[in-house]
């Protein structure tokens, strides 16, 4: 049987802009997972809440923000928004410790 | 010049001096080993990182990079390779220390990588060609500019690469897997022909 492949895997290249090394191949990065899961908080008890925050995803087609981090490079976490129908990247921002940080020098 | 006794490099035993691959009569691409001196990376914090940066400064008498670039004198080099994060390659005696009594804990970490680290210098009108053949970076002047380092990886493998000028880099790849590395260099290089000094 044929397997159903989509048609822009074989030829789109995703690269990613680093704030801190610039372009670079998404082989150089590593995928966190969704950048809008909120952790709840360490006093909250609901069973119900710490499920939806490990398993929960919306799945959405058109604009997702999601983590990667940097991990052949800078080492420094991003936020990408990539768009799940097209795979284009339209953002990639500093986020975490360094990111403040990062703002108030450039 | 610091004197460092019984240097042993795991280049030593395939970096064998001579002419090889298909072109002998001009290679193109020109390897060997930079023994540095003292390899030190130096990490401050989001919040101490102008302290840092002044304690570098003071010991080194360089202008600290602010950006994936490199700051020279005659026996340092400094790369910046990441936020706050810096690589010393000095040849000077007694910088780890001093920059470990400089730099507390509260203001950042001072790691020695002396060690942990194997410098292969690639030159020639090939030198870019030839890495461009395994790292996928930008090797281009405009992209890549003399006196600037990009971190990247082969393979996996992470490697530091400094443009030292037009034709000439110097990679910072870990000693473990320097004969990898060492290996994969030789074998791209052969198309070319390429010496080993």
């Amino acid at each position: 049987m044929k397997r159903a492949v989509a048609p822009h895997l074989g030829t789109i290249k995703m690269r990613l802009t680093c704030p801190f090394c610039g372009e670079r191949d998404h082989q150089e990065f590593t995928y966190r997972g969704d950048a809008s899961a909120k952790r709840p908080a360490i006093e909250n008890d609901s069973i119900e809440d710490h499920r939806a925050y490990v398993f929960d995803r919306a799945n959405p087609d058109g604009d997702h923000r999601e983590l990667w981090n940097h991990t052949s490079g800078c080492r420094m976490h991003v936020v990408v928004t990539r768009n799940t129908t097209t795979h284009k990247v339209t953002g990639c921002e500093p986020v975490g410790p360094w990111a403040k940080t990062m703002k108030a020098r450039s | 010049m610091v004197d460092f006794p019984d240097r042993i490099s795991p280049l030593d035993a395939v970096a064998e001096p001579g002419v090889f691959g298909t072109d002998t009569n001009s290679p193109k691409v020109f390897l060997s080993e930079n023994l540095c001196g003292s390899l030190i990376q130096v990490q401050a914090w989001p919040d101490t990182i102008s302290v840092v940066e002044k304690a570098l400064e003071t010991l080194t008498k360089l202008a600290v990079p602010k950006a994936p670039e490199t700051a020279h004198s005659e026996n340092v080099s400094i790369i910046q390779t990441g936020p706050g994060r810096w690589l010393i390659d000095a040849e000077v005696e007694g910088l780890e220390d001093k920059l470990r009594s400089k730099i507390s804990a509260k203001n950042g970490a001072v790691t020695g990588l002396t060690h942990a680290r194997v410098v292969v210098e690639v030159k020639g009108p090939k030198a870019a060609w030839v890495l461009a053949s395994g790292i996928a970076i930008d090797f281009s002047l405009k992209a890549f500019p003399v006196g600037t380092s990009q971190v990247s990886h082969h393979h996996e493998i992470g490697v530091t690469i400094h443009r030292t000028s037009e034709e000439s880099f110097d990679l910072y790849v870990f000693t473990s897997f320097a004969r990898g590395i060492w290996h994969w260099i030789t074998t791209a290089s052969s198309e070319v022909g390429y010496a080993v000094s």
